[in-house]
């Protein structure tokens, strides 16, 4: 799942989320997107400037990018994972293969598009085998080209940088490489070099090593997908440690001229004279520098953008804090500037099948739960809308109303619930006296969600028992050692549900224990399905079956909000990651 | 007086001892799971079990202690064989979300908390102490109920507010002042002075107001003493009363007072940090929270507690100095 | 009054307060010859000290309103500019206090509160002036003044400090010294030691002497003339026979037979005044002793609640404010 990176604020809320995030990546429920506000999506990017989202900007000028961060995680394209990063990270100065369409829309930001690739791939065999062609004329910031050889090396980079820093490991899921019988890969990457000659047969280049093919252990549909994610190019046989985390080289548009980390830092972006624009379609790169300042807390981050004087109008913040939402959401004069959109996560609360079996029981739990008070609790129509399934809108074409809380269960269950039904559903499964008891990540506004299950449960005569445990512990608690009801969220990796639906109801992510081998079945046959329409349909019927058999209440597709300044365009939020369109993006002249 | 400061110091160091093992072993009954915490994203048992030998966890905590008190003298090498990482001594422990050894970023952080401290210190002491024996001559007038306001006022300001307050009118609105940039002033010592001015006015502000009430007591209650009407009484000039006399009896509050502050404010001013994008040991503090990193809390504790102790140290030995009464006993 | 040193003339001395002004002295007027010793007598809070005060010139002119005249040898304090006043202070006119503990400042050296007696009147340097320390402190009988002048006031007993206050006040040798309850802190023994120096010095040096005291033995061994206060007033001044021998006021009276004495082998117990010395916020009208007065039987007309009585004369340099004096100089 794509990680969101969030600020070192002194917002408690903000905190949360990296808490849960860096212990092993997830959302833990309810509260990673606090304060979030309210518009649509349509409203907040208006019609007219979907034009310059085609590219209407003018080139020059610097944007400025303030973040209570007090660095980037890390720079090292096999280990950035979070959204927000891939996205200006891969506008900037790391290039894949392939990446997503800057325009506005669900469907049109998330439509893949060639980078450094002439094309979005060639599968054969069924989707086991992916070819990439590159195109003439990309360089390194030093001149040298880019290679067959740099993009494996790079990709060879996830078997150990990748494994150890919690990177994506795509490559190590998917590479037609043995595996030891624990389950881990034979080839332990570049750095050590055992297996190298496994690794090597599974990702070969052509003799004018411009062409890269991989060999994968199952067809994978989308592994065009997967490939903007840890397959950038690293220069071939570069010696790279930790430091390559902080000095990565550039294939992009920009290269790095300073990096200082910790408050009064920043990461300065400018030209990189060896980037040619014949070589990359895809990119505007409009700005002649990008700087990101580093440890502006937050109020004061958002003061400059709304101010938006000076300097100040060519910056951006990449949040808002719950108490300037109302300001900016009501005040006209930041209608053209302001993002209210979707975020990557689903908050749910998955329920343990082994602990109960009873889809009825859990259907009634479902219905008994009060998520009109927990969407309240997580910041109203800012903190995001009444989740239907897993699949989030925000995906694409994968995501179809599951009509969940319509008639999925018979009748229509409204937002604060319906006690009669899930009385009628426990009745029904011969349940009495039921206690559950919720596990969740303790913090003040998980407390307060689990006080509504605990009030709003009881309405239905099902007695719930918090558990509250320790965030950074929280993952691994409950993977090891569930109780029934446990929160949590989830974000796709890519706009593909292919990375929703089999890690949290398959293998995974899979707290809910399901253990369900026709649906299972049908997952891998959705999975290696080649028609994307055809399996936009696919996953649309297990999203719903995933729904209705309540194996998670979904209760909230979470939304975040952001403002840029008076001269930075254009507005809108970037589905694809949740983010600024960062390779179009200029500042006005 | 030598025997009585040797005396005090090693008081301190048995003290700084303790409570360094103090601040350890609170750390190590706190609930997060270190290893579990420094495991990465592929955490399986067997890694996290790795992480507790290799960062001593699978000790006991007296062993622990030892451990890290024994690395400050001869540095200390975490896990065996590629892995290892050697912290050289002195070694305060090594952060492995930053891959850095703790001193080392304390080292780098301490410049700011300094200057920002001993800047802001001087402007409070100073503005605050005069602005209290105006008041105190003045008292009842005018300029002593507008002192003693305003003073009220800055007291109970909070110090987050009223920085963003600052910042919005001074930097945003008016833009009299450029975004605060950190630089060392020997980098850049009008970058310095820019970015500083501002957190040290506000810190002096706040800072003042409780000085000026002090001192305004404190003055009060010794202008009302017998020995300062024997220095009239022999003729001295006004000045030489309040200045010498009077400022010399009510002095040891405010000196335990100031010297107490400026420790804390050395062990960082998180809050005036965070808004003004210092990069001082309150911020690194913050960080390590937000993003856990056990071994750089224990370190800045540490650091913020010898503060305190040295502080209470150089107090009483200004109180020796300030009353010969105190060297007696 | 020719040949006077010091003459306070119709002396006021109010004090604004929320509850009101305290009317601390009330047209107190005395003088006192050139070389000779006088003493104010009265129970606390009978404006004594303030008195003494008003005339050294250390009232805060924001607390106290200070009317009237006080002539130091012909000039008037209370018309010159408050730095001359001061100048004069230490230098032409000197005070010691009732507990030299807390009227030496704790955190200086003894010597270094002399060196700045000095050196804020005198001219000299820093050693002439520690001689002059240790001089003054050798004049005061104070053992090994080299070595005592480095003390701090905490390490010497209550005679020492005392009698460091004495060579602090007199260092510049001034023409009047104000003694304010100079021995009211102190052991019985030292007590005497104390009067026998202040005696002893003036005879060396021909200060003239006030001294303020609620020890009528004291007034008994060193003052020549004495004025009796009461609620802010002089209610009897005359010689020290005159008011021992020839008590004229009740309140005298009173006083006198509230304290033992050595001289008079006297049956009776001690006597002690009945009821609370006046509030000088809202004193009683008429005569301000008459709520204690014992005597105010034999006054007809309860002319002792209605009227003033005035300072008349009771015999030549005695006078007394009573309605039993009748004026003539006859006694009551």
């Amino acid at each position: 799942m794509i990680r969101v990176r969030r600020g070192a604020a002194i917002a408690a809320t903000a905190v949360i989320a990296s808490l849960v995030l860096a212990a092993c990546g997830g959302s833990d429920g309810g509260t990673a997107e606090e304060g979030a506000a309210a518009e649509g999506t349509a409203e907040s990017a208006p019609a007219e400037e979907s034009a310059e989202a085609g590219g209407a900007g003018q080139p020059g000028g610097t944007l400025t990018i303030l973040t209570s961060a007090e660095q980037f995680l890390t720079l090292d394209p096999q280990v950035v994972y979070t959204g927000e990063d891939l996205a200006f990270l891969g506008a900037t100065i790391q290039r894949s293969l392939t990446a997503y369409q800057v325009a506005e829309g669900d469907v049109e930001g998330t439509t893949l598009v060639p980078d450094m690739a002439t094309d979005t791939g060639t599968a054969s065999e069924g989707g086991k085998v992916w070819s990439f062609t590159l195109r003439d004329g990309i360089t390194w910031e030093d001149g040298a080209p880019v290679t067959c050889a740099d993009v494996a090396y790079g990709t060879s980079r996830q078997f150990d940088i990748g494994l150890a820093e919690g990177g994506p490991v795509y490559a190590v899921t998917y590479l037609d490489i043995p595996t030891n019988e624990d389950g881990s890969s034979q080839y332990l990457g570049p750095v050590d070099g055992t297996g190298q000659d496994l690794f090597d047969k599974a990702v070969t280049c052509s003799d004018d090593n411009k062409t890269i093919t991989f060999m994968l252990n199952q067809p994978v549909p989308d592994f065009n997908y997967s490939v903007t994610l840890g397959f950038s190019p690293v220069p071939a046989g570069m010696v790279t440690g930790e430091e390559y985390a902080n000095k990565p080289m550039s294939n992009g548009p920009y290269k790095i001229q300073e990096y200082t980390k910790g408050p009064g830092g920043n990461l300065t972006l400018v030209r990189n004279e060896n980037w040619s624009k014949d070589s990359d379609p895809y990119r505007l790169a409009l700005p002649d520098s990008w700087v990101v300042n580093f440890g502006i807390e937050e109020t004061v981050g958002e003061q400059r953008v709304m101010q938006s004087s000076g300097e100040d109008a060519y910056a951006m913040v990449q949040s808002l804090t719950t108490a300037s939402l109302p300001v900016v959401f009501e005040d006209a004069q930041y209608e053209s500037r302001r993002i209210d959109a979707f975020d990557a996560y689903t908050i749910y609360a998955a329920i343990n099948t082994e602990k109960v079996p009873d889809e009825k029981v859990r259907q009634a739990i479902g219905v008994a739960l009060d998520r009109e008070a927990l969407l309240l609790n997580a910041g109203g129509t800012f903190g995001g809308d009444y989740a239907d399934g897993a699949v989030k809108p925000n995906i694409g074409i994968d995501y179809a109303p599951t009509g969940l809380w319509d008639d999925l269960l018979g009748a229509p269950v409204p937002p604060n619930g319906d006690p009669e039904l899930a009385k009628k559903l426990l009745a029904e499964a011969g349940a009495s006296d039921l206690t559950i008891t919720l596990d969740y990540g303790q913090s003040e506004d998980n407390d307060k969600a689990a006080a509504i299950w605990v009030e709003s449960l009881a309405r239905a005569g099902i007695t719930v028992k918090p558990n509250p445990i320790e965030r950074g512990q929280y993952y691994g608690v409950v993977f090891d050692n569930p109780n029934e009801v446990m929160l949590g969220g989830w974000g796709a990796d890519w706009p593909n549900a292919s990375t929703v639906l089999p890690p949290l109801f398959v293998q995974g992510w899979n707290l809910s224990r399901v253990n369900d081998e026709a649906y299972a079945e049908k997952v891998k046959v959705a999975s290696q399905e080649l028609d994307r329409q055809k399996q936009a349909e696919l996953w649309h019927e297990l999203s719903k079956e995933a729904a209705k058999k309540m194996w998670i209440v979904p209760t909230r597709f979470g939304r975040d909000q952001r403002l840029a300044g008076t001269n930075v365009g254009p507005i809108f939020s970037w589905s694809a990651y949740g983010s600024y369109p960062y390779p179009n993006m200029y500042a006005v002249q | 007086m030598g025997a009585y400061v040797l005396r005090r110091v090693l008081i301190m160091l048995l003290l700084l001892l303790l409570l360094s093992f103090a601040v350890f072993v609170l750390f190590s009954l706190l609930p997060a799971d270190v290893a579990r915490l420094t495991c990465g994203k592929i955490c399986t048992d067997q890694t996290i079990e790795l992480n507790r030998i290799r960062l001593g966890l699978d000790k006991s905590v007296f062993e622990q202690y030892w451990l890290f008190l024994s690395a400050i003298f001869v540095g200390r090498t975490y896990g065996v064989g590629e892995g290892a990482v050697v912290c050289e001594a002195p070694c305060l422990g090594w952060s492995f979300t930053k891959s850095e050894p703790v001193l080392e970023l304390i080292l780098d952080r301490l410049p700011t908390t300094i200057f920002l401290a001993l800047g802001a210190f001087v402007l409070f002491l100073i503005g605050g102490v005069l602005l209290g024996i105006y008041s105190a001559l003045r008292r009842g007038g005018w300029q002593d109920k507008a002192i003693t306001g305003v003073a009220l006022v800055g007291y109970s300001l909070p110090s987050f507010f009223f920085g963003l307050v600052v910042i919005y009118f001074v930097i945003i609105r008016w833009q009299i002042l450029p975004f605060p940039r950190y630089e060392h002033p020997w980098d850049d010592p009008v970058q310095f002075v820019q970015t500083m001015i501002l957190p040290w006015l506000v810190l002096a502000i706040l800072y003042a107001a409780f000085y000026t009430r002090l001192t305004r007591s404190q003055m009060l209650e010794t202008l009302g003493d017998d020995y300062i009407r024997t220095a009239r009484a022999k003729g001295l000039p006004e000045r030489t009363v309040i200045g010498k006399h009077a400022l010399r009896a009510g002095l040891t509050p405010i000196v335990t007072a100031a010297g107490l502050d400026l420790a804390g404010l050395l062990g960082g001013a998180i809050i005036l940090e965070a808004i003004f994008s210092l990069p001082g040991l309150g911020s690194l503090a913050i960080s390590s929270v937000t993003n856990p990193d056990q071994s750089i809390l224990v370190g800045v504790t540490l650091i913020t507690a010898t503060f305190v102790i040295i502080a209470n140290l150089v107090v009483d030995i200004l109180y020796a100095y300030i009353d010969p009464r105190v060297r007696a006993s | 009054m020719t040949g006077a040193f010091l003459e306070v003339r119709d002396l006021h001395v109010d004090f604004p307060t929320d509850d009101g002004t305290v009317h601390a002295v009330a047209g107190a007027s005395f003088s006192v010859s050139p070389g000779s010793t006088m003493a104010i007598v009265g129970e606390s809070g009978s404006g004594k000290s303030v008195t003494a005060q008003a005339i050294m010139g250390l009232l805060n002119p924001r607390a106290a309103q200070v009317s009237g005249h006080v002539f130091l040898n012909g000039t008037d304090l209370l018309e010159c500019e408050p730095d001359d006043v001061r100048r004069m202070r230490g230098s032409v006119m000197s005070m010691i206090f009732q507990d030299p503990l807390s009227s030496l400042h704790p955190f200086y050296r003894i010597g270094d509160q002399l060196v700045e007696a000095v050196r804020v009147h005198q001219n000299v340097s820093k050693s002439q002036a520690r001689d002059m320390a240790i001089d003054g402190l050798r004049r005061v009988g104070i053992p090994a003044p080299e070595r005592r002048v480095d003390d701090y006031p905490h390490q010497l007993s209550g005679g020492m400090r005392q009698r460091v206050m004495i060579a602090m006040a007199l260092i510049n040798g001034p023409d009047l010294l104000i003694a304010d309850e100079p021995t009211t802190a102190l052991d019985v023994t030292v007590q005497a030691q104390i009067i026998d120096l202040m005696m002893e010095l003036q005879e060396q040096t021909g200060t003239t002497m006030v001294v303020i005291t609620h020890d009528l033995g004291v007034v008994a061994e060193m003052a020549k003339d004495v004025c009796v206060m009461y609620g802010g007033r002089i209610v009897e001044h005359g010689s020290t026979d005159d008011i021992y021998y020839r008590t004229s006021m009740p309140y005298t009276q009173g006083l006198l037979s509230s304290v033992p004495r050595l001289d008079e082998v006297r049956s009776e117990r001690l006597d002690p005044i009945p009821g609370n010395p006046p509030s000088l916020i809202r004193l009683p009208s008429g005569c301000v002793f008459h709520p204690r007065c014992r005597e105010r039987s034999r006054v007809e007309d309860d002319l002792c609640r209605t009227l003033e009585p005035e300072l008349l004369e009771v015999s030549p340099g005695h006078t007394a404010r009573c309605h039993l004096v009748d004026g003539t100089g006859g006694a009551p």
